[in-house]
Order: C-alpha cells, then sequence, then structure tokens
C-alpha cells in the first residue's frame, strides 16, 4: 500500500464520551465487522474492560475506507479515557499522525479532554474535534464547541456533529479523516524502522508485537533485531489488526499491525524499542516512550508464601503489556516477600491486582496505596523514602519531602466554592481559576499527591455530584510537616500498616485508621489492642474484645456432615491471613489506612 | 419457604453437595447388627420459623404412602436388632395413633427392635400429643417421648411461628406422664430475641419443677436459609448479644445442675441413668442408619444421606433402591479431628486412645494429641483420668475448639 492511501489516528477523549462505540460504528461501515458478529464496543475484549464498561488497553484496528472511488487503509486506534491509563494515550498518538477529539455534547469539556488533547497537540498532530452523542436531548453542541475553543484553542466551528450510538454523522467522520489527516511519511524503500508500541504475551505464540512501520518494508521471514535490546528474530508471521489478527506477506512504511517471532522470553522486548532489518545498515533510534511518572505504590505479597516466584513471572508479564506498571521487590516485617508496585493511579492498581488474581490466579495481601516521599539531609542529598516503614528517625534529617501534583478540575459552575473547601481541608494551594463558558469552569490547584489518593477522588466526586472531573500531574516533591502514624497490634508495631500523614491530621487519620482495623480484624480468643502512635506518643486505642461464646447449639447424625463442613470453611478463611504475634489480620486490614467516608 | 415442597424435584439449597454416593455402602449392604436406627417423619402441622429440618406442611399430604415407603427403605437398609431406635422429624406425634401402630408392628417386623432396644425415642409436638397419643406410641414399643415446648411465653411461641399454647405445652408433658412414660425429655429455646435473662431462669425453674427425666436446652439459631436468617439480615429479629446468650447458657446449667439434671452435652442435661443413648452414639462418632427423606446414615466409615425431598426419596424406595443423594467417605487424620470435636461436646469428653481407634488412626504420631495439649495449655481444654474435655472457659467456645481440629492437622 503507498503510503499516499493509509491514515493512522487514535481516537481520544474524557472517559465515556463514546470513542469504543464510535470505533464500533467504523468497524461496521468498512465492513471488518458484519452487523451480525458485532456487539457493543466490541474493542473492549479483556473481561475486566466489559464488566466495568471501560477502556483499559489501547487497541489498534485496520479498517478500508473510500472516498471518490479510491480506497484507502484506515489504522485506528481506541483509546482509554480514564486518567490513569493516559500513558496508552500517549503511546498510540506516537504511531499516528493524527488524533479524532471526541467530545460529549451532553457534558462538554472534561478534565481529560483536555489532558488527552494536549498530549496530541504536544505531538504536533492534525486534531479533528468531533462531538458526539448529539440525539441527547440535553445536548448543546454549540455551547461545547465554544467550549473547545475556548480551553483547547482548537478551532471547532466546524466540527462533525454525530451520535456513535445511531450512526448518525460517523461516515462522514471517516471521509473528514482521510481529507484532513495527512499520509504518512515514510519511504517504503529506506532501511526499516519500526516502533514498538505495545506488546502482549500469548501462551502459545509467545510475544505478539504492536508496531507501526515508520520507514522500509517489513517482510514476513526476515531476520529483524531490536535497536535497544539487540535482540535477533526471525519474523515469523506478520499481520494486521481486522480486528483479528490477520496474515500478510509485508508491512510498508505507514502501516500498522503485528509481528510474531515466537519469543518466549519477556525481557527480549520493550515498549519503545524499534526494530530494524538485522542484516540491513545501522538506523537511528525512533523516539520512544518516557519512563510514566508513577503516582500511587503499593505492596502486593502473595497470600501463600510459597508462591513468592509465581508473583514475579505474573508481574514480568503483565508489565510486558502495561509498561506503566513497575514493581520492585519488596518484604515487610508482617508480611515477608512482595512486591512494591508503582502505578499511575488508583484504577490503575485495581485493574492489576484484580488481573493478577484472575488471569494468573493469585492470592495476595495488598498494601494500601501510597506514594513515594524523600528526605533531605542538612547538606541537601535527597534519599527516597519507599514506604513509611523505611522512615529513619526524625533526627536523622532536615526535610520529609512529598510529591505535590498540578492537578486540574473541571466543574458546573455551582460547585466552586464547595470544590475549594475540600482542596484547601486537603492542603492544596490555589493556582489559578478559568471560565470556559458561563457555566463551566476549570480550576487549578496544587495538591499533595496523598491526598488525592487519601480520599480527595472521592470527596470531588461527591460535592460535584459526579459533575466534577479531575487531572493531575507530577510537580515536584515539597518539604511539609509530616510524620510517620504507626499501628500497634498488641504492641507490636506492625510495618504494613504505617503511614505517612500531615502532623495536623495525624490524630484524626489515626482514629480512623483504628475504627476500620477494629471492624476488619475478627474476634481472638484473647483481647486484640490497637493503638495508633507517633514516635512514643499514643495518639489513639481501640480494643477488640475476646470471644466469648462461639458454640453450635445443636449437632446431632443429620447435622454433622454439614456443621463441620462449615466448621472447615471457616478456618480456611483464617488461613488466608497473616498472623502479626499471634493476631490473625485479614487481607482488607491491611486497606485500613486508605482513606474514604467512613460508614 | 426454606422448606422443599414434596412434589418439587428441585435440589434443597442446603442439601450437600452432589457427590456420587460410595455404591457399596450407599446401597446393598445392610449395617452390622445393632447399629442405631433413626427414621425421619417429615410433616408438621406448620412449620417453625426458626427451623431448618427437612419437613413438610401435613395438611394434604399422603402420610400413609410415606409410612409404607419408611417401612420399604426399612425392609431395605434397617440393621437387625438395633441398639437403640428414635423417630424424629418433622413431628412422628403427628399421625394418628392407628398410623403409627402400623408403622412400630412394621418396623418390628423387620428388625425386631422391641426386644433389642435399650431405648427407643420418639419427638412429639404439643399439639399432637395427648394421653391416647402417648399410650398408642408407648404400646408400640417407644419408652421415650420428648416433647417440644420450646417456650412458656405466648409472644415467643408467636415469634416461633409454633402452633401450640405454652399450657398446650405443659399438658402434653402431663399427658405424656399419664401415660405412662418413664423417660420425659422436653425441648427448649433460650437466647431467643427479646428474651430476658430472668424470665429465662423463670420459665426454665416452672418446667423443671414438673420433674423430668431429661432437658434439651438450645441457644436459638439463625440457620441458614430460614426465615429467622432472613429476618435477622433484614434486621427485622434482633440477637441477642454474646453475654446475654452466655448468661442464659450459665443460667441453664446452674438451674438443671439443681434439678438434678447434670449437663453431659453442650445442650443436653439429664438425671442419672438418663442420659439419650442414641445421641451420644453421635458425640461418639459411631455408626448409624438413618431412613427418611433428608436421613443420614454412617455406616463403615462412610456418611451418606437421603435427598431433602420426599418425592425422589419415596420413588427410590418403593422400587427397592436405596434413596443416598451424596456420600463422603473420610480419610482417618480428618476422621479422627471429627472424633475430638464431636467428643469435646460431651462432658465425659475424649479418651484420646479410644479416638484414635474410632477414627481408625493407626499413625505413630497422634495430631490430634499435639493439639489438644496446646489447648490445655491456652486453658481452653483440661485433662482428667486420661480423658480430655473442654474447660470452664472452653465450654461456650466449643466450636472454635472444634475448628482446631477439623480442615486438617
Ligand atoms: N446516547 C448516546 N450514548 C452514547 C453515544 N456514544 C456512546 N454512548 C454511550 O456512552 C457510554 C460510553 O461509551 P464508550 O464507547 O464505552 O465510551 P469510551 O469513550 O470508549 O469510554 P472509555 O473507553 O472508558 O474512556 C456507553 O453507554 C455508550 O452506549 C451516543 O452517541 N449517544
Ligand atoms: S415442629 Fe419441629 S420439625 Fe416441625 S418445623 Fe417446628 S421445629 Fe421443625
Ligand atoms: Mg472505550
Amino acid at each position: 500500500m503507498d503510503t499516499q492511501h493509509i491514515r493512522n489516528f487514535s481516537i481520544i477523549a474524557h472517559i465515556d464520551h463514546g470513542k469504543s462505540t464510535l470505533a464500533d460504528r467504523m468497524l461496521e461501515l468498512s465492513g471488518a465487522v458484519s452487523k451480525r458478529d458485532m456487539r457493543s464496543q466490541i474493542l473492549d475484549d479483556m473481561d475486566l474492560e466489559r464488566e466495568r464498561g471501560i477502556t483499559i488497553k489501547a487497541r489498534a484496528v485496520t479498517i478500508e475506507h473510500e472516498v471518490d472511488g479510491e480506497r484507502y487503509q484506515l489504522n485506528l486506534i481506541d483509546t482509554p479515557g480514564h486518567v490513569d491509563f493516559s500513558y496508552e494515550v500517549q503511546k498510540s498518538l506516537q504511531a499516528c499522525e493524527g488524533a479524532v477529539l471526541l467530545v460529549d455534547a451532553s457534558q462538554g469539556v472534561e478534565a481529560q479532554t483536555v489532558a488527552n488533547a494536549y498530549l496530541a497537540v504536544e505531538q504536533d498532530m492534525e486534531i479533528l474535534p468531533v462531538l458526539n452523542k448529539i440525539d441527547l436531548a440535553h445536548a448543546h453542541a454549540d455551547e461545547v464547541a465554544e467550549e473547545i475553543e475556548n480551553s483547547l484553542a482548537i478551532e471547532a466551528t466546524d466540527a462533525l456533529h454525530i451520535s456513535a450510538k445511531s450512526g448518525t454523522g460517523c461516515e462522514a467522520v471517516l471521509d473528514r479523516i482521510v481529507e484532513r489527516i495527512p499520509a504518512p511519511e515514510g519511504d517504503p524503500e529506506a532501511p526499516l524502522q519500526a516502533l514498538i508500541f505495545d506488546a502482549v504475551y500469548d501462551e502459545y505464540r509467545g510475544i505478539i508485537v504492536y508496531l507501526r512501520v515508520f520507514n522500509g518494508t517489513l517482510r514476513r521471514r526476515a531476520m529483524t533485531r531490536m535497536v535497544g535490546t539487540g535482540k535477533v528474530y526471525e519474523a515469523v508471521e506478520i499481520g494486521r489488526f481486522a480486528p483479528v489478527m490477520t496474515p500478510s506477506e509485508e508491512l510498508g512504511a505507514g502501516e500498522v499491525g503485528y509481528l510474531v517471532s515466537n519469543i518466549k522470553r519477556l525481557g527480549d522486548v520493550r515498549v519503545g524499542d524499534t526494530i530494524t532489518l538485522d542484516k540491513g545498515p545501522e538506523v537511528a533510534m525512533l523516539p520512544g516512550y518516557e519512563e510514566p511518572a508513577h503516582m500511587v505504590f503499593a505492596d502486593f505479597y502473595p497470600t501463600n508464601p510459597g508462591e513468592f516466584e509465581r508473583l514475579r513471572d505474573a508481574l514480568e508479564t503483565l508489565s510486558l503489556s502495561d509498561s506503566a506498571l513497575s514493581y520492585q521487590p519488596e518484604s515487610s516485617d508482617a508480611l515477608g516477600f512482595g512486591f512494591r508496585c508503582g502505578f499511575l493511579g488508583l484504577l490503575h492498581m485495581e485493574i492489576i491486582q484484580q488481573r493478577l488474581e484472575r488471569e494468573h490466579d493469585l492470592d495476595m495481601i495488598q498494601t494500601a496505596p501510597s506514594v513515594t516521599y524523600r528526605i533531605r539531609d542538612d547538606d541537601g542529598t535527597e534519599t527516597e523514602i519507599r514506604s513509611p516503614g523505611q522512615l529513619p528517625p526524625p533526627d536523622t534529617y532536615a526535610d520529609l519531602m512529598e510529591p505535590v501534583a498540578r492537578t486540574t478540575m473541571l466543574t458546573p459552575v455551582e460547585y466552586i466554592g464547595a470544590l475549594m473547601q475540600i482542596a484547601s481541608d486537603h492542603r492544596g494551594t490555589f493556582v489559578r481559576q478559568e471560565h470556559l463558558s458561563p457555566t463551566r469552569v476549570q480550576l487549578v490547584f496544587d495538591l499533595p499527591m496523598g491526598e488525592i489518593i487519601y480520599d480527595f477522588y472521592d470527596k470531588l466526586k461527591s460535592v460535584t455530584r459526579g459533575f466534577g472531573t479531575l487531572n493531575y500531574e507530577l510537580l515536584g516533591f515539597h518539604a511539609d510537616d509530616l510524620v510517620r502514624l504507626e499501628i500497634l497490634v498488641n504492641g507490636e508495631s506492625v510495618d504494613a500498616l504505617s503511614s505517612i500523614v500531615h502532623r495536623s491530621q495525624a490524630d484524626y487519620r489515626g482514629r480512623q485508621t483504628l475504627k476500620r482495623l477494629r471492624k476488619e480484624i475478627p474476634r481472638h480468643l484473647f483481647e486484640v489492642r490497637l493503638q495508633a502512635a507517633i514516635g512514643s506518643r499514643i495518639i489513639a486505642r481501640e480494643s477488640i474484645a475476646a470471644l466469648r461464646k462461639d458454640v453450635t447449639a445443636k449437632c446431632y447424625g443429620g447435622d454433622i456432615t454439614r456443621k463441620r463442613k462449615l466448621l472447615e470453611k471457616q478456618k480456611k478463611g483464617k488461613r488466608r491471613m497473616r498472623q502479626v504475634g499471634n493476631v490473625d489480620i485479614p487481607q482488607k486490614a491491611f486497606l485500613a489506612v486508605l482513606g474514604g467516608e467512613e460508614k | 419457604m426454606a422448606h422443599t415442597k414434596p412434589s418439587s424435584p428441585a435440589p434443597d439449597p442446603r442439601a450437600e453437595p452432589a457427590t456420587e454416593p460410595d455404591p457399596r455402602l450407599a446401597s446393598g449392604g445392610r449395617a452390622p447388627e445393632g447399629t442405631p436406627l433413626y427414621l425421619h417423619l417429615p410433616f408438621c402441622v406448620a412449620l417453625c420459623h426458626y427451623c431448618d429440618f427437612f419437613s413438610v406442611t401435613a395438611e394434604g399430604q399422603d402420610i400413609d404412602g410415606v409410612l409404607e415407603a419408611l417401612l420399604c427403605e426399612a425392609r431395605l437398609r434397617a440393621p437387625a436388632s438395633p441398639r437403640t431406635v428414635y423417630l424424629g422429624g418433622g413431628t412422628p406425634s403427628l399421625p394418628s395413633a392407628a398410623q403409627l401402630r402400623r408403622l412400630l408392628d412394621g418396623l418390628d417386623a423387620c428388625c425386631g427392635f422391641r426386644a433389642s432396644a435399650v431405648e427407643v425415642t420418639a419427638e412429639c409436638n404439643p399439639e399432637s400429643l395427648d394421653a391416647a397419643k402417648a399410650a398408642a406410641l408407648l404400646a408400640g414399643g417407644v419408652d421415650r417421648l420428648s416433647v417440644g415446648v420450646q417456650s412458656l411465653r405466648p409472644r415467643l411461641l408467636e415469634q416461633f411461628g409454633r402452633v401450640h399454647s405454652a399450657s398446650e405445652g405443659l399438658d402434653a408433658l402431663a399427658a405424656a406422664r399419664e401415660a405412662g412414660c418413664e423417660n420425659l425429655s422436653a425441648d427448649l429455646i433460650f437466647a431467643a430475641p427479646g428474651l430476658d435473662a430472668a424470665s429465662w431462669r423463670e420459665d426454665l425453674a416452672a418446667l423443671l419443677e414438673l420433674g423430668l427425666d431429661h432437658l434439651s436446652a438450645y441457644n436459638l439459631a439463625f440457620e441458614e436459609q430460614t426465615p429467622f436468617a432472613r429476618r435477622l439480615a433484614r434486621g427485622e429479629l434482633v440477637a441477642q448479644p454474646e453475654a446475654c446468650e452466655l448468661e442464659q447458657f450459665r443460667i441453664t446449667r446452674e438451674l438443671c445442675s439443681d434439678a438434678g439434671l447434670e449437663p453431659y452435652e453442650i445442650s443436653s442435661f439429664a438425671s442419672r441413668g438418663r442420659r439419650c443413648e442414641h445421641n451420644r452414639n453421635y458425640w461418639a462418632n459411631g455408626s448409624y442408619v438413618g431412613l427418611g427423606p433428608s436421613a443420614v446414615s454412617h455406616v463403615g466409615g462412610v456418611r451418606f444421606g437421603n435427598p431433602r425431598a420426599i418425592a425422589p426419596w419415596r420413588e427410590a424406595v418403593c422400587a427397592g433402591r436405596p434413596a443416598a443423594q451424596w456420600s463422603e467417605r473420610l480419610d482417618a487424620d480428618e476422621r479422627l479431628g471429627e472424633t475430638w470435636w464431636l467428643g469435646l461436646r460431651t462432658a465425659e469428653g475424649v479418651d484420646p486412645r479410644l479416638a484414635r481407634r474410632t477414627a481408625g488412626f493407626v499413625g505413630r504420631d497422634d495430631p490430634a494429641g499435639t493439639v489438644a495439649a496446646d489447648l490445655i495449655a491456652e486453658g481452653l481444654l483440661e485433662e482428667r483420668a486420661g480423658r480430655v474435655r473442654l474447660s470452664e472457659r472452653g465450654l461456650p467456645l466449643a466450636d472454635a475448639v472444634a475448628a482446631r481440629f477439623l480442615g486438617g492437622f
């Protein structure tokens, strides 16, 4: 295919604005999927995506479209909208020359509309604004077009009005893509340069590499070399996603597709690496990806200590297809050996945890999410503190610093007051405020990252009745009056339950944590004493009274099997807990230091 | 309704998981001579809201047919000369005197229990036990009557869904005595929602005044899938706080002892020589044969049960086939744990050597003994004269103690 007849684009938007639904229509219009095989958000094929109704991973598909009798190959990438997966958007854009910026005409511009549009602007690419959901009665497309112009400085007067759900206007989007998005510039005769923009592990076929060819042509059976890792593999199969993997003989410059080389060693493939021909001339690395800034950290420990290696393998496999996941070995007095993992946000963390449990059948204990801190010595040297347990005594450092994020919130005007209040309650510093339209406003605050994950996000959603949206970017580390909040169980400090908090909030957080622990830790045959402490000062206490009665009243011949099974089940439940001293602490209790309303 | 209708073959949610019954034991093989025998009569006037036994409302049921089916099953599987017989349910006093007579005659004809049994119990309910019914049971070979009095408080009887009054409960006990019953027991429930300690003390004392031979006093349990469990979940009923339950548990033991009924199991109290032999066999993890829908048998190390529904059970036994729907065979370790669990419910406790023999455990180290030693150190068990039993503190924690012996050592 000559490059003049190729268009590569991503569909980007705020969460739920209809990207995957628009992709459905495009697949239908191009005939890639028949009406009979069509189902909603067909590209969201991961179980978790279907359960939650959101896109988690970007998906590439090749479709065909005809304009004025000419056939074009369109490589579209449907991207996720949630803030935690913006890294997926970034990677996808790198494989494209343009982006369709979809905006829900009933909701207007939201935080990830802005954030994702900026990612496209940074890449200097063609952005086509499209207003979706015009079928809804409360759609106000003209006002939203104005918001786009005000907030993003993107011309939107001729933005297409569509309904991805009904199909209205969707064909025009394809026409406009062909018309406005530039064809790729690569030279099919030049030495091969292809970007690995994603990879997944397939048990039978090994690693499947997703690539975008920038220059040259990749042919089946060619010997390829990865410029970064230096690994050489034969191209056993190459092809396009149509949307199922469809083998072809070659992928030319400008095209998007996959490569199978029977690669089983996960370390051999790095997303962001460049592929070239082994015997060809040296080529430069294509611009890869920046390591994403991990915002949230949590430890995973296998419930069964014998499964440490299995957990490592599972993390390695997952991190291949999710390069935003980081992990390194960690150990805890209370929980043994596990991994400290870095995530882009809480949803990302939850998804990884569930994928580990489901796809890899692992049972894990997870600590409450936290951020990474830094300490600074008198001479200015900074040391990273990965978990609260690692914090040295306060007299050994000059400053304890926490990550601060520039936080952009978009909200209907009536909630400004409430948002200002919660931001200041969470130690936010006001930066600026801008009106996007008479009814919507953008507020910018600098907020400690720890506050955002503690409960700020939940609060924002509740005070704005779900209409407020938020985006954040790491700004840097700022010193504040932070202390370690320790939790003692029957007098023993439990490292996995400690946290770093602002001194002014320590009492409150200590009491909240103990209240939650009290609910999660089962009663024992003895009293369980819980204490929260800062240094040697106890700031809160709770106790869990000893169990005094636990006996089945009736037990006759017909009851024995069933009652025995009940007792066995209770005992099994206990085995899944962790013992600290002689206290059994269930999995959920380790999340007790996290915020959220105490019901 | 928690109870499966007789006509519906739908599996009862509380039924055991469908394991293939052991073909040898659940079918042809007859239990050894003398094995205790249980018969389940699955009818009640109305179903009580806390009850999780399998039973159906009697109205419109073919009682004769079911009794006939019980005899079919007895001919198929009843052991010869059972040492004890227990008619449970359901409400065994519900059929007419003539129906009961036919059942007992038929049973004796196929296993000779009248000559062999040292104890033959029938569970009775006040609404269907008068002197004539009691006399018919006694004449038929029953020598022990256990009457479901449950409470002396009208409000509680109503809450339970019982169909008799408090005075009918007392009348039934009097009728049993009048008919010549010399081994008389009553069932009572304590710690029901709204029952305070003083009222319980009063009711229990009033009942003990009557000079019973035996008492079963149960802490109310919210059994899964009963109307009571659902009401608890909806917040319509409130369970008693632990401290109140404990207090009533202690009052029970104290008053019974004062009245000469010694506790011999968590919920069972008896005067000298009047312990229920049939039940003691369960706690000794002995063998038994159960007939009737939902009845469980334990023979040759295999436990197996009939379906919790009348139709499939009846169809099988009338066609001369065993009705067992599930079975389980535990390994020696598990049997050992089970033997300890059951044995520790009794006042005499467990003889570790005997427990190993019962369980067929031949290993050198006794894992249960190790667990017991820990529990003795923790003050939950105590050892006297070679037997291990629950301590004063361990008694109300019997399940927590049991869990240490179950689910593998
Ligand atoms: N009424 C109406 N609903 C739409 C339209 N387009 C999408 N939706 C609905 O909006 C919801 C979200 O659609 P998706 O296509 O999953 O949105 P998305 O942008 O892919 O969401 P993420 O991938 O999670 O960011 C679904 O319930 C769709 O049915 C539209 O044009 N009109
Ligand atoms: S009478 Fe007895 S068996 Fe029947 S429902 Fe009531 S408690 Fe259960
Ligand atoms: Mg989507």
